[in-house]
């Protein structure tokens, strides 16, 4: 019943996305997305919540129908073949809470009788590392446990595809470094992962490919590196803002491109950071402040979406 | 079919493991039950009320009739057979003894020819207490007659006769069941609110499992927890009461099936307006408390203020209480059990409609 070969790998996308909408009365949750995820690859939608992210993924799931456009995974069309597409794809939810009064052996067994095919119950509580937790109620279980189940209970059909929905909210750093390893566990074995996330870090880590989404519009996609250098050549100054600096005044200092504002944090963006940081400490000597927690660095995908929306992805 | 069976087992377990469900659905009937049971116990027979028949009119029987009135607490009611039986039905005596024409010439025989003779005893056998005090009685009295080491001269024939007044807790028994029953369906309320709030039908909406298949381990679940109860209840109603169940066991099973279908249909329904957990608690104690003091499980029908019964005539739990009446103790009839039939799966099929409508899984 149990296998273990990596499945079929096909070279055609294994979600492709095309004009989709979804709307909630006037909300328009979804407006017009397009995007494809290669086999293989972990595919990222980034954004903050509210973005359309979620919608987007259980589109995908079969468990929302769209308003319009077209949404096509494994080969199957989402608005007609969700039940020929639910034995191939794994999901796991936004909100990762299970029966609680079951414990997880139960409820893996419980999920595992669902599927024709499915992998053995020892093997899953293995990989996820939760052995020492097998006999606990979910109720029990930490918020990492927690959603180590339900990749677990996402895992059980040996799916093709997995859908990963905000895994690591709500999980401390160590909790949500363990996931990660998880995560890019099953792309070494061959599955395409499609996570949602609206943490810059996870994303920049993990995934091969983004979609930065806000506002329920794909504003840009691409790998980390094509987003970033797309958008800067320059790297960023940061300090903390302080009455005393304008930003005419800052926008004037040697070779900065542009001033901006991330919270409490003042950005500039230089072509020659020497000249910058020296421009900077002169004005700052001369207007009697000072420019604390300065520090350099090169762009990410935070300064991208900082560019995008005008402001800073936050939890 | 495997995962129903496997989900209907996750939902047993789930359940056995819920201390507030057990308590609702399994202690709380029992509580009721052993509370009023011991508070109507003693009450019911304050002095024996014995009608008397006496076909013969001879010394002979005139003697015997002196034999049980001299008795302390015992109160004879003469008339001819058929009114005595009538006035048994309606409650006026609480059994009947019938001396047969012929008594008295066969206890001037001494027995010796004809054999012993007969006078009959007519008790309800679904108020045990008083059928037992009766035939104690009874054996007392031709104890005297019958003198030791003799054969005997006359000897009690038992009949049995229903009578339509119920002592307290052979109504109440089977009553109690019915209210069980549906707090079994209807709470099913609660623990589906509080799946879909925690998205957990949302994540079974994800996986090949088939709503029928999730709704049906929900039927099964109830069905055998109504099951499991109906067996609970009604030990404790023998054991402990001396009630006796008259009817067949069968069609018992069926009405209780019926009825916990029907209610937790009805449970469907509240799950399609209750958004959050809290609101479907309340919700099935809306539900719940009307049916609970209209149905007649406490107070016969007949004894509410008009208004009030034709409320009590459209709700459910009237006819799955009479029903389980009427088949288990022979109570009597609100209405046949073709229309308490009829009268659920009517509400069933209601509630089906309302719910496949109303229902959201997300």
């Amino acid at each position: 019943m149990a296998t273990h070969a990596p499945a079929p790998v096909s070279t055609d996308a294994v979600i492709a996305v095309r004009g989709l909408v979804k709307r909630y009365g006037d909300l328009v949750a979804v407006d017009g997305i397009d995007f494809d995820v290669a086999p293989g690859e972990i595919f990222g939608l980034l954004g903050p919540n509210g973005a359309g992210k979620t919608t987007t993924v259980e589109i995908l799931e079969g468990l929302l129908s769209p308003d319009g456009g077209k949404a096509t995974v494994l080969g199957v069309d989402v608005a007609k073949g969700a039940d020929e597409l639910k034995p191939r794809i794994g999901i796991s939810l936004q909100t990762a809470a299970m029966y609680p009064k079951l414990t997880v052996v139960e409820i893996i067994d419980l999920f595992r009788s669902f599927y024709d095919r499915s992998r053995p119950t020892e093997e899953l509580i293995e990989l996820l590392g939760l052995g020492e937790r097998r006999k606990a109620r979910t109720a029990e279980l930490s918020g990492g446990q927690r959603q180590r189940l339900a990749v677990a209970l996402a895992l059980v059909n040996d799916p093709e595809l997995v859908f990963l929905d905000e895994p690591t909210t709500g999980l401390d750093p160590a909790a949500r470094r363990a996931l990660w390893d998880i995560v890019s566990d099953l792309k070494k074995a061959g599955r395409s992962v499609l996570l949602t996330t609206h943490y810059m870090e996870e994303a920049e880590i993990l995934c091969d490919r983004i979609a930065i989404m806000d506002h329920g519009r794909i504003l840009e996609h691409g790998t980390v590196d094509e987003l970033v250098s797309k958008r800067f050549k320059e790297r960023a100054v940061r300090f903390d803002a302080t009455d005393g600096l304008d930003d005419d005044a800052l926008a004037g200092l040697p070779a900065v491109t542009s001033v901006k504002h991330d919270d409490e944090a003042v950005l500039l963006y230089s072509t020659d950071v020497g000249a910058t940081v020296g421009g900077l400490l002169e004005l700052t000597n001369a207007r009697g402040v000072e420019a604390e927690n300065l520090g350099i660095r090169r762009a990410t995908l935070e300064d991208v979406f900082l560019d995008l929306t005008g402001r800073a992805l936050r939890d | 079919m495997r995962p129903l069976l496997t989900l209907t087992a996750a939902n047993i377990r789930s359940y056995t493991r819920d201390r507030a469900a057990l308590f609702w659905t399994l202690a709380f009937p029992l509580i009721f039950i052993l509370m009023f049971g011991f508070i109507f116990q003693g009450g019911t027979t304050p002095g024996l009320n014995l009608g008397w028949a006496d076909q013969d009119g001879t010394p002979a029987s005139a003697q015997l009739r002196q034999a049980f009135d001299g008795l302390n607490g015992v109160n004879v009611i003469e008339g001819d057979k058929e009114a005595s039986l009538s006035n048994m039905r309606d409650g006026k005596v609480d059994a009947v003894i019938v001396v047969p024409a012929g008594y008295g010439e066969a206890v001037a025989s001494s027995g010796g020819a004809t054999g012993p003779t007969n006078i009959v005893v007519y008790t309800d056998p679904s108020r045990a207490n008083l059928a037992g005090s009766v035939e104690q009685t009874v054996a007392a009295v031709l104890g005297a007659v019958n003198l030791a080491g003799r054969p005997p001269l006359v000897v009690a024939q038992q009949e049995t006769l229903q009578t339509e007044n119920l002592n307290f807790i052979s109504y109440f028994v089977p009553s109690m069941l019915g209210l069980s029953v549906m707090q079994v369906g209807i709470f099913a309320a609660i623990p589906l609110v509080a799946d879909r709030e925690k998205l957990i039908l949302k994540r079974l909406a994800a996986t090949p499992l088939k709503r029928w298949q999730l709704v049906g381990s929900n039927v099964l679940m109830r069905l055998l927890i109504a099951l499991v109860q109906s067996v609970i209840i009604v030990a404790v109603g023998v054991a402990l009461f001396g009630v006796q169940i008259t009817g067949p066991w069968a069609l018992t099973v069926v009405f209780v099936s019926l009825g916990a279908v029907t209610f937790l249909a009805l449970g469907y329904v509240i799950a399609s307006f209750a958004k959050t957990e809290d609101s479907a608690n309340g919700m099935t104690s809306i539900v719940q408390f009307p049916m609970m003091f209209l149905s007649g499980t406490f107070f016969p029908i007949e004894s509410m203020p008009a208004p009030l019964q034709t409320v009590a005539r459209a709700i459910p739990l009237t006819y799955l209480a009479d029903a389980l009446r009427q088949v288990m103790v022979g109570g009597a009839a609100f209405a046949s059990l073709g229309v308490c039939a009829a009268v659920l799966t009517g509400w069933l099929v209601v509630c089906f409609a309302i719910a496949s409508r109303k229902f959201q899984w997300q």
